[in-house]
Order: C-alpha cells, then structure tokens, then sequence
C-alpha cells in the first residue's frame, strides 16, 4: 500500500512539471495587447477577448506524455488515494501540537513582553543620515520610525525606512576571516596589524564620527575618503571658501524660487533631507515656492518642479553659466565664457535668469553636477542675488569624500608606493574599476558587513555590526552631534566599527566606552543618558571663515555633440548600500515604476532611431530591447532599455547600486554595474550604442501612464488656486434627482453606519506636498508584513504592497485640444494614452480608501470584508475564501491576493525575507503573517488604532490628535499624509476635510471613501 | 410571677447582648479588619501567613508579643528600627537569618492597625452549620446516583421481561402449546420489524441524524481544547499559591495588566519567595516531613534554572541559565489577536472568568472553550465599564441617548466587529 502511494506521487509531480513547462513556454511568444498595439494586432485582441487564456494547451502534447502512459493508476486509484490521504491528514490535523512556552530566567527590568520599546540612534551609511527611533519587540529592532524631536533629519526615506531588514541579512560576515577562511578575532587582528606598515592606507567612504576618526587618527596611517555617489568637486569649492570640507545648507523656508540643475534634492542629493521644508514652503498660498528644474532624466525634483527644462548633462554647466552672466551683468561683475545654448533650451534658461533677478534674495541656485565650475557658477550667482536660503555657515559633512586624493592613491598603488589598503565600509572594487583592476597590487584589509566585492578579496575581512548593534556617533552638520546605540546583541561575531578600527590602532577600550569618550569630548550641555534617551545634543559649530566666491578657473565645457552617458541615483537602491535588502528592489521606482531591475533610460525619439521598443505582453507584462553600450573601451551587454517621457534627447541615464555579485541570493545578479562605465567621479561621457539580440523581461507595476482626462489626481496652478472659486476647479460631482442635485453623500441606497458615536478614522492625502519617495510604501511593508514576491511576480502583476504611489504623466492631447483640432474619439483617446514628450508628473499614493459604502463589502460571499462604525473596511483573513470577487469590484484596485504561500514556497526562498530565521525576526508580531488564498490590503494601520485606544483606555483619558498615526503618515517626511478622527474637531484631519482643495477619488461613483485627497497646486501661469 | 419570668429572660438576653457587642471594645485598636485583609493581601501575604511561619513569621497573637507603637515603627521601616539598636527589631533580624523585610512608608497608622486588626480577628469565616456544629466543619457531599438508578431499572425491566415470558409459557403449557424459546420470539418480532418498510425508513433517518449530529459535534470540537491539561516541567501548583496562600495573580502574571500577554513569570520572579521557602517545611497528609527537612525537588528545579546555591544561599557566578520550559496551555490560533491588558485593565474582568476557579486547581488546565462563539457570547453580555474611565467621557452620552438606557456592551460598541481582533 505504502509503496504504491509512492508511485502515485510520483506521477502527480510529473503532471505538474509538464503543465509548468508548458506556461512558460507560453509567456515567451511576443504577443501584445494593450493600447496601440492593439490596433496593430487585432487578431489577438480579439482571441483575448474571447479566451481567457491566451493559448490553449494541446491536449496531445498533454497526454502525449509518456510517463502517463506507463503508470499503472487509474482516475479511481488516484481518487481513492487522495480521499484517503486527505482524511488521514485531517485527522492526524486534530491532534493539538504541544506548545512550548519559554520565559526569561531573569527579565530584564525595561521589558515587557508584548509591549514594544523605542530607543533613539542614528543612521549613516556614508549616503544617507537620519536621526531616527527604533522600535524594538523583546528585544528585536523591528521598525525604524523618524525621530522628529532631533536636531538634524528627523526624517526617514526608503533606504533608511527598509535599513532594520538588513540588519537580519544571513549573508552577513559571520566571523573575521583570514585568507577566505573562519577565524578569531585575536588572530584576524594579528594577521590586520601585521599587514599594516607606515605606508598603508585607510580608505573609507566619508567618515562624520568623531570617535571614528579618533580611532583613524589614532592608526596613524595615510587616510583617504572617497564616496560612491560622489559630491567631491561640490566639497572642495567650500573647503576653500570656508576653510572646511563640507557643503552649505539649504533653508527653503527662505527662499520663493528654486532654480536646480541637474539636482535631485528631494531624491537623492547630498545627506540633507529637504522634502519636509520643501513640503512647508510649498503650501499653495500667495508665498508659495517656485521650482525650476534644469536636468537630463526625469528626477524626483524633476518631477515635482513647476517648470521643467530638458538639459543634457554636459549643458548643466553653460546652463548655469548663461545664468549667471545674466545675472552678473544684472549686477555689473564679470561674466564667463560660455557655449551658445540649444535653440529650444535658449529662450527658458533666458527666462529662469529674469526671474531669478526679479526674485533676488529670496531667489536660489542648486548645483547637482559633481563640478567646481558648475558649482562656483551656481554659488555665485547666489552670491550676487544675496540669496538667503543658501546657508554656508552652517555646513553639512555627509559627503566630503575627496575624488583627487582617490586618483592620488591609485597612483600611488600603480607605482608601489602604497602596498596594503584598509577599507573601511566602502565597496569600492564594485564602484572604482581602475580600483578594482589594481586590487592584486596591494593586500586588502577589509572591515565591512559582508564579503563583498571588496571583502571577499580581502586578505582580512573583519565583520562590521550593523549600525542597530553598535555603538558610533556623528557630526552630520554644524553644530548637531548625534549618537547611535546598539539595540541587539550582535547576530554574528562583528564588532562595532570603532571598536575595530581602535582595537587595530592597538587600543583596548569598548565601543561604549569609546563613545562615551567622543561624547564628553563634545562638551554638550547633556549627561550622557540625556544623550542616549534624545540620540542628539547640540554643540558648539565648527568655526567656519566667510568670503566671496573666487571665479579663476572656472571654465564651461562645450556640450557633447553625440550621445552622452551619465550615472543616477535610484529612491530605492540610493549609492547602493541595501544591495541585498529585497524592499529596496520591490520597491518601484517612483517615476518609472518599475522594480527589481536597473535599466537605461532613453528619450523616445533616441529609442526610435536606436530601433528600442519596450512592448506589453499577453500577460500583462512589458518586455523590452536591450542594447550594448560602450563608454572609453568598455563595453556592457545586454542592457536593458525603458523609453522614459521627459528624457533629454541624446542623453541616457543609468542608476548605481545594481549588478551586484557578491552582495547576497537577492541582489547578486540583479541588473547591471552602472559604475563599470563611468567612475562616481566623472560626471558624463560619450557613449557608442549598438542594438542586441536579447529581450528584457520589466516587472513594470502600472501600465497606464496618462489619466485619460479623468480626475483621478486634480491639478490646478497657483493662479486657479488664488481665484478662490473652489467649486469650479474642486467641483463636486451631482446627481439630479427629485430633490435636485445631490452630491454623491448625499444621494444614497444604503443604510449608514452611525459614524457620529465614538471616533471615526479619516485621511488626508496632500498631493501637493507628496514628492513620490516611497518612503511610505517600505514603511507600510515593515509595519504589515507585506510579502515580497520578486520579480517574476511582479511581472504578472501579483505585487502585495498594500499602499502604492501611481505617477502619471500628463499628455499632449486633452480633450480642450481635441475639441479645437477637431480629433475624432477614437483617435483622441488613443492619442491621450500617450505621455507627452516634456510630461508634467503627479504622485498620488493610493491605498485601501475605506469606503463607507464600500462595493467590495456586498460582493464578499462570505462577509469576510465588513465595516466598521469607525469607518474602517475591515479585513477577516480567517473567514475569507479566495473569491476575489471584492478584488473585481474594488474601483481603486487595492485588494491584493494572496498568489502563495510566500514564507514557505521554494519559488520565494530567495526573495522573501521570512523564509530564513534571520529574515523572520523583522516580522510585526503584531500582525497576521497571511496565509495563501485570501485577500489582504490596507487596514489603516488597525493594530496602531487599537493600541492607542487601549492605551488612552488603560490611563483612562481620551485620545489626543496625533498621539498615534498610521505607518505611512508617520514614515512621510513632507507631511504629505495626515491622520486622524473626524469626530473629534479639534483634530488637523477634521479641518483638512474642510479645505477647498479636498476632494475623493473617484467620487462620482458613490464610495464615500474615509481616505480624501487635497488638490494639487502648481505654481505656475 | 409572669413579669418576674419575662424580665429574667430579658435579661439573660441582655446579657447576651452586652457580651456579644461589647467583645470588640475589648481590643487596644481601633482598625477595621475588613481593609485590614485586602492590605495585608496586596502588602504582606508574599511572606507572612496568619496561622503558619512563611519566609516571615505566623502574625496571629503578634499585637500580644509587641506593643502597637513598636509595630508601627517596624512596619513602617524596619531597617531603621533596627538601626536605632532595638533590641526585639534585632532579635527577630537573626532569628530569620538576616533575611530583610521590605519597609512601608506609604501605609498610613490606620493602614497599620488595620492589618493588625485583621491579625486578630483573623478570617471570619462565613456563617454556615459548620460553625454551628462546634467547629466541625459537615461537608455535604452530593452524590450522582443516576447510573445505578440506570442499572436497577435495567434489571428490573429484564426480571419483568423474564417474567412475563415464563408466564406466557406457562399459559401454552396450560393450553396444551409448546413453549417458545425467549430467542424465537425475539427472532419473529425483529423479522416482522426488519420487513416493514416504515419503521426501516425511519429507523435509517434516525440513525442517520444521529449520525450526523454527533459528526457534526465532534467535528466542531477540533482544536477546542477545553481541558487541556498537559504536564509541566514543574508541578507547580496554582492552588497553593494562588488559593492557600492567596498570592495576587498580577504578582506573578504581572504583564497582564499592561501587555497583551499576561506573562509567564521569570524564574527570578519565583526566587522573590523562593530564595527563602525550599519546600523543606512541606508536610504529608500525617503530618511528617514530606522530603525529610530536604528542599522540595519541584522547587530545586527554579534553582537550577536560575544558578541558585542552596547550601550556600548565593547566586553562582557566570551559571549557564536553563530556561523552563513551561508547555503553553491556552492556544489561540495566529490569526486573532488577543490583548490582557485590554479585559484585565480596561475591561476590569477578573481572570477567574476566563480561566476558571484557578486557585483551586493543583494542575493548571484550560477551563473555557476559547472558541470565537465563547468570545462573541461574552462581548454581548459583559457591560462596558464606562463610569470609572475617562477615555468613554464623550461617548458615554451619545451612547446612553442612542441605545435609550439599555445595558452598554461591548458589542454595542463595536466588540463584534472583525478586525477588532483580526487583523
């Protein structure tokens, strides 16, 4: 019996194995189906239409298969032995596992179990820096929450939000190693010391700790810093300038117009994290801030800006000069010689000048490009405009990384005059090639957090802690000085990197004794527990000198004449520091929206003349033609290409952080080495394209790009705003009816929930002041242990993420262009799904919007999805059955189904963070891990509302407003998304509700949705 | 001769009377024993028992030994007491080893002479007919007789079956018959029985609903597990500690008022007593020495979590802790979340009413179903305890003048709904 069953399994595994076979082959065909392929390929359109399954399976291939044939089991044997098995299995199910409960020998005093701690620290990973609070569970890190009270970025984005999951990465450094084997750290340190000599050289990426560069100090070796994403050429004009390596601040509140070249400083630009301020002064008003926007590829800043101006990378420079000699010839100074600029770029750049004159003071120049002249250009054309928001005695020191004493070192390497290299945290064998083809000169130290590219081909590679392990401090600017405290013990052997660098300078102190020192050395007015518990204390500033702007030497580069290549910074990946983190690849990038994937980004018109074509398949998901590409003799293959609206003509981008090989199962492999092309010092270069064979498969998360003159995100400009006639530009859609016209709240079928006892949840979504970071949509995976699922899931569409940031762009043909030019319906909608070439780009975060007549509530056969009278929709995943029914007649699309068993199917081990006991300790334990089979979305953050109202319960007070917010709002460092109860009137959510600007979407169909949304408010003609 | 008897009665009454009330006027304090208890519960039962030496001594007869003043100063800090060189305060120092009692600045005198008061009158125990029986205590035991009732009526029928067959034959014999076997007789009946059509119809519908009404019960019953009593690495016993000597379960649980878990004590909560009680005072049922003056092996157990020396009476030094590895006896499943703080704090439920008469349970077990329909009948019945918390202010109100007066509960204030525990 026993062996028969065996058999039988046998052949049931064989069934399924064909049948994979079989869908594979399917999604290879180039089939397209949506938009104007469809026109192109009606045939399929139609077999669409009519199958629901794009190609039939072949019944002879399927019973063609030998081993079918050969197996001795009938239908009725198979039959009775599932029946069988299954009830076996049922009631083997009855018997109650035995559960063990284990509590502590000796509890320690701070910790109750099911209560969380928080604890203040500090993240600096030579990119970004936050001051953030740390959520911990018996012991656990499991959120990284912003730390709003802090002196210094009080904020978290993406990177820093998905941080904690690295934490619990496996493939971490479990020991010291030596000669790529496991050792002590006795030994290692031996073997460290003895390969160091006075002519050794500690190579670190930007280093802001004082105890670090004690430690460094201390070693008394040559000390070179240099950064992946490097902001070099910036630094050395203030080194100069004010006597210290570091860049000038940047007070928007006072400043009315923003002119950035080619700086994305609300993505990725500098440690500085502007999206808090940027939000506050572009409140729509009479005040409100302008921002003009001068860049190559569609940034984030690009993105948001009022006005935006397509420049080649190479035109930044003759960009900012023509400013400048605009303005200085305004104010009667020398101008610079400059290149004539393009024809169609001319007259903008002109106008940009007028108004930055017009705006003086309140006017300010941002330089992105990693240049002294553009950067001398843009300082002083500040200076000449007395520009108040550019703060240059208050300096910010997250990148000083030095690029000329790094060329200075690789001289030296090349001539053996420097013959062993510490690196600290830096990978710099994946960013630096010439590095990495001089790596068997020297013997490599390496202290990182894993054998990276760099570590693994260390002689001695000393495991770092992660920064929730150890201690570190920093002076991430003027007079802030903030410190990090360990929250775990170390999961693996690792050291916190003081500690390292001290212990190799032959010290012996502790990492905490270390610190503690650093920090009394500051001479701030708190104790050290008042340090721990607020994580900052400020200090005396750095004394700065102050002085003009010296323009000799600068000198504007012409603008290549072919096609120019340069580097970006992706939300994301950032510098690439979370390259084995799988949020940061899940995580779509904001204006592509495409993840798990780099990619050049290329202007339509170049992707016509390169021949690139990016094409939707029958699945639903796009695959596009790759390239080869060559920059100065190296050539990358295979490389991808998206067609991005706004790209520049004749310029391609690609982001850094990817082609990762020694990063970890998730992120080796996973696009392509942008730095192999181009160092981090260089800014552009020629690049020579020629056309490949292979496909390119995207896991693209939204296929329409353009609202088809729908008003999913309203829009207005400032003017509009002004005139204060809310009902004509936020009008109300009405139904006529006997009454007269009513508003969709007010005409209605169904009988209301009371809503006015007790509180009821709302939420405001300022689209104004939402810059698309997708800091939110990391901190909602965190909070709800959203799945991740990989790319192959992605590409089919099946992405869990409970929030999601839709980014449209806007279109040449709208329906006022159609009346005027007389275009036909057809063609005015095929046009309008079409971007524009210069799009103007909204965000618009959409998660579950709580209906209060919700259309996913009636059609639950199982009333698995119910309201609750605090106008929440809730979710039962115990009771739900898998119709998808509600999926179906959701009008936002925001329920996610749950495709499989994410933590244990094989298909996810690489992927998913809880399929490895590491991975698993990030988990809420608050939440449901949900099972495969049912349906999950957006609760509104329920165990946060349940557990402030049980606190407010157990003091036996009433709530307060913003005692307890929900993941996304708490994550959102532009104040975008406010929450609260409408019930009370006191509260921020409840006036929100009454502004002018505040409107549902989709209103029109009658959802009566909790969530609401605020106009968004150009400012602009 | 009338009015002499009838005043003779009057007052042999009287003077019961007098006795009677002027007993308690007797006493030096003026404390009331009531308040006395429930301080000397939350304050005192950890180590002093009334009648019985615990880590402190026995306190009945205690304000006979020691004047009221010396008392109050003892209580209230002993330490000090001890300090200033009192001779008593010393004296009962070495007599338990050194062991420090904890001072109570907080209790007011009336606090103190409460508790002595309750030292006094002890527990009064509640009226009954034991107490009327001169002390001894009749324990009416109220027996289930239902099976051998079952059985008698069973032998009965069967005698009476007998009977009438021996008498049926009787009768054929009278009439010149064969006797039918009691087994023939049964045969023709069930022959008769099987061929009829109806009585097979219903026969096969009754079994059949029986059937399926048990499956169905059963069935219901997975995962319900009522009862469950599995063994423990220590035989702990809830009712010693929490029934005789009446230790709070928040002094041990003590999570379950702020968190969603209630807590499984740590082991260095137990050696709060244990340092001191080892077991080696445990008597058996005839009044000798359970482990021969030895420590109680259950209890040696804590020790050896913790790296307790007994002889030496110290902490070892860098001892490997062995964690205890209770086995957990109230599942519920992952997918709903259930917070104690919530019932035992906000709820202001006592845990008896879901874990049963605890303290009389000498092996813990799961005394309610912990099905979603035990949960749901409770919100349905259980009011909302508005009046003692200030987070209902507002709502109270509008809830009153919505539901017309009715009894507030939980599920009128949404306690049914799905996500307030699923999510």
């Amino acid at each position: 019996m026993a062996k028969k069953s065996l058999q039988q399994k046998s052949v049931v595994w064989s069934v399924v194995s064909v049948t994979t076979n079989r869908s594979t082959a399917m999604t290879e065909n180039n089939k397209y189906w949506r938009g104007i392929e469809d026109q192109s390929n009606p045939e399929l359109s139609e077999k669409l239409a009519q199958n629901e399954f794009s190609n039939e399976i072949s019944q002879a291939d399927f019973l063609g298969n030998d081993e079918l044939a050969e197996s001795s089991t009938s239908r009725r044997d198979f039959l009775k032995f599932m029946g069988f098995s299954t009830a076996a299995a049922t009631l083997a199910a009855c018997e109650a596992p035995i559960v063990e409960s284990i509590p502590y020998v000796v509890k320690p005093d701070s910790l109750t179990p099911g209560i969380a701690n928080y604890y203040a620290s500090s993240f600096y990973d030579g990119y970004d820096f936050a001051s953030v609070l740390v959520k911990t569970r018996e012991g656990r890190p499991i959120k990284i929450e912003p730390n709003k009270d802090a002196g210094y970025n009080g904020a978290t984005n993406a990177r820093v939000q998905a941080s904690v999951l690295s934490l619990y990465d496996g493939a971490r450094m479990h020991h010291p190693m030596v000669d790529g084997a496991a050792t002590s750290w006795g030994e290692a340190v031996a073997k460290a010391q003895s390969l160091l000599t006075a002519n050794s050289v500690v190579l670190t990426r930007t280093v802001i700790s004082p105890a670090l560069k004690t430690a460094i100090a201390k070693l008394g070796l040559r000390h070179v810093s240099v950064d992946a994403v490097s902001q070099s050429n910036r630094a050395d004009v203030y080194e100069v300038l004010t006597g210290v390596r570091a860049l000038p601040t940047i007070e928007l509140a006072k400043a009315r117009l923003v002119f950035a070249v080619g700086a994305d400083f609300l993505g990725d630009w500098g440690g500085e994290n502007l999206n808090g301020a940027y939000a506050a002064a572009r409140k729509p008003g009479s005040d409100m801030l302008r921002h003009i926007q001068a860049e190559s590829g569609l940034s984030l800043s690009g993105a948001n800006a009022d006005v935006r101006i397509k420049a080649k990378v190479s035109e930044y420079e003759s960009v900012l000069a023509h400013v400048y000699n605009k303005v200085a010839s305004a104010a009667g100074v020398a101008t610079v010689s400059a290149p004539a600029l393009r024809e169609d770029i001319k007259l903008s750049v002109e106008n940009v000048a007028n108004e930055l004159i017009a705006a003086g003071s309140g006017a300010l120049v941002m330089n992105g490009l990693n240049s002294a002249s553009a950067e001398k250009l843009a300082a002083k054309t500040n200076e000449l405009l007395a520009s108040a928001a550019l703060n240059t005695s208050k300096l910010d020191f997250t990148a000083t990384g030095s690029d000329s004493d790094f060329a200075a070192l690789l001289e030296d390497i090349k001539s053996g005059a420097v013959t062993s290299v510490m690196t600290f945290d830096t990978n710099v064998l994946h960013f630096s090639t010439a590095m990495a083809s001089l790596a068997d000169k020297v013997s490599l130290i390496s202290i990182a957090d894993r054998l990276d590219e760099t570590a693994s081909k260390a002689v001695v590679a000393l495991p770092m802690s992660h920064y929730l392990e150890a201690w570190s401090d920093a002076i991430p600017v003027s007079g802030v000085y903030t410190v990090g405290q360990p929250t775990i013990s170390p999961l693996f052997d690792s050291k916190s990197a003081v500690e390292i660098l001290n212990t190799l300078a032959g010290g012996s102190e502790s990492a905490i004794d270390l610190i503690k020192a650093s920090a009394s050395a500051q001479q701030s007015s708190k104790g050290w527990n008042a340090l721990l518990h607020d994580g900052f204390a400020e200090v005396s500033a750095e004394a700065v000198s102050s002085g003009m702007i010296d323009m000799t030497g600068v000198a504007v580069s012409a603008p290549l004449k072919g096609l120019e290549f340069y580097t970006y910074t992706k939300a994301g990946m950032g510098a690439g520091n979370n390259a084995n983190n799988p949020w940061t690849y899940e995580l779509p990038d904001p204006v592509t929206r495409l993840s798990w994937d780099n990619y050049i980004v290329m202007s339509a018109a170049d992707a016509v003349a390169f021949g690139v074509e990016v094409k939707a398949q029958s699945n639903g998901s796009m695959n596009g033609t790759t390239i080869n590409i060559t920059v100065d003799g190296t050539t990358l293959e295979n490389v991808p290409v998206w067609i991005q609206p706004g790209q520049t003509q004749g310029s391609i981008g690609l982001a850094v952080g990817y082609g990762r090989t020694e990063a970890g199962k998730v992120g080796n492999n996973v696009g392509v080495n942008a730095n192999a092309l181009l160092a981090p010092a260089v800014n552009y270069a020629e690049a020579a394209v020629a056309a490949s064979e292979v496909e390119h498969g995207f896991a693209s998360v939204q296929l329409a790009h353009t609202m088809m003159g729908r008003k999913i995100v309203n829009e207005i400009n400032l003017p509009t705003f002004l005139s204060g006639n809310a009902k004509e530009w936020n009008e109300k859609p009405t139904f006529e009816s006997y009454k007269g016209p009513l508003t969709s709240f007010e005409a209605n079928l169904w009988d209301d929930q009371d809503h006015e006892t007790s509180h009821m949840w709302n939420m405001s979504i300022d689209l104004n002041s939402c810059t698309g970071c997708g800091a939110c949509v990391v901190a909602c995976s965190l909070e709800n242990n959203v799945p991740v699922v990989g790319k192959d899931e992605v590409r089919r569409h099946r992405d869990m993420h409970w929030l999601r940031i839709d980014r449209y762009y806007s279109s040449d043909m709208t329906k006022e262009v159609a009346e005027e030019e007389g275009v036909g319906a057809i063609e005015k909608y095929a046009k309008m799904e079409v971007p524009s070439e210069s799009p103007s780009v909204v965000f618009q975060p959409v998660m579950c919007q709580h209906c209060n007549h919700a259309p996913c509530e009636t059609v639950c056969p199982v009333g698995a999805t119910v309201h609750s009278r605090e106008g929440l929709n809730h979710m039962a995943y115990n009771r739900c059955i898998g119709t998808r029914y509600c999926a179906n007649n959701c009008p936002y699309k925001v329920r996610r189904f749950n495709w499989f068993n994410y933590q244990v199917n094989d298909k996810f081990t690489d992927v998913n963070p809880s399929q490895d006991d590491y991975g698993r300790m990030v988990l809420n334990p608050d939440v449901t891990v949900r099972a495969r089979g049912v349906i999950e979305k957006c609760s509104l953050c329920i165990q946060r509302i349940q557990m402030g109202k049980l606190e407010a319960k157990k003091d036996g007070r009433q709530l307060t407003d913003g005692e307890f917010t929900t993941a996304c709002a708490q994550a959102c460092g532009s104040g975008a998304i406010v929450f609260g109860d409408v019930n009370n009137p006191k509260s921020e959510v409840s006036h929100l509700k009454q502004e002018d600007r505040a409107y549902h979407l989709l209103e029109e169909v009658g959802t009566q949705p909790s969530i609401f949304y605020q106009t968004k408010v150009r400012n602009r003609a | 001769m009338y009015t002499t008897s009838k005043f003779r009665k009057l007052s042999a009454l009287l003077a019961v009377f007098v006795f009677l009330f002027s007993a308690p006027t007797l006493q030096a304090f003026e404390g009331d024993a009531k308040n006395g208890k429930k301080l000397f519960k939350s304050n005192c039962a950890s180590c002093h028992k009334l009648d019985k030496k615990l880590v402190g001594p026995a306190l009945t007869g205690v304000t006979d030994k020691y004047s009221e003043e010396w008392l109050t100063k003892w209580i209230r800090n002993n330490a000090e007491l001890r300090a200033s060189g009192d001779e008593d305060a010393i004296a009962i120092f070495e007599e338990y080893n050194g062991s420090v009692m904890s001072s109570f600045p907080t209790l007011s005198d009336q606090d103190i002479f409460d508790i002595l008061q309750y030292t006094i009158e002890g527990d009064v125990k509640p009226a009954g007919t034991g107490d009327l029986a001169g002390g001894t205590t009749v324990v009416v035991e109220s027996k289930d007789y239902s099976k051998q009732i079952t059985l008698g009526l069973g032998l009965l029928l069967f005698v009476m079956v007998m009977l009438l067959t021996r008498m049926k034959n009787t009768l054929r014999l009278v009439q010149g018959e064969d006797p039918v076997s009691i087994l023939d007789e049964a045969g023709w009946f069930w022959g008769r029985l099987i061929n009829n059509k109806g009585f097979v119809t219903v026969a096969t519908i009754v079994v059949t609903v029986l059937f399926l009404n048990q499956a169905y019960w059963w069935m219901s019953g997975i995962g319900v597990e009522q009862n469950y009593q599995p063994e423990q690495p220590i035989a702990f016993s809830h009712a010693l500690h929490a029934g005789e000597n009446e230790i709070d379960c928040n002094y041990c649980h003590s999570s379950a008022r702020h968190s969603k878990h209630s807590g499984i004590p740590s082991a260095n909560v137990c050696m709060n007593c244990h340092m001191y009680v080892d077991g080696s005072e445990i008597t058996d049922v005839s009044g000798n020495l359970k482990y021969d003056g030895e420590g109680s092996p259950e209890i040696a157990k804590i020790y050896a979590a913790i790296g307790w020396d007994s002889e030496n009476r110290e902490y070892l030094e860098n001892y490997e802790e062995q964690p205890i590895k209770w086995v957990r006896i109230h599942n519920l499943p992952d997918l709903v979340y259930f917070n104690h703080s919530q019932h035992v704090n906000a709820g202001q439920l006592e845990c008896q009413e879901c874990h049963g008469p605890v303290e009389t349970m000498e092996e813990m077990y799961q005394y309610s179903e912990l099905t979603m329909g035990w949960c749901i009948n409770c919100h349905r019945e259980t009011e909302v305890q508005f009046e003692k918390n200030g987070y209902y202010q507002d709502f109270h109100e509008e809830l009153t003048e919505k539901y017309h007066g009715e009894k507030i509960t939980a599920a009128k204030i949404g306690g049914l709904e799905c996500g307030k525990c699923h999510y």
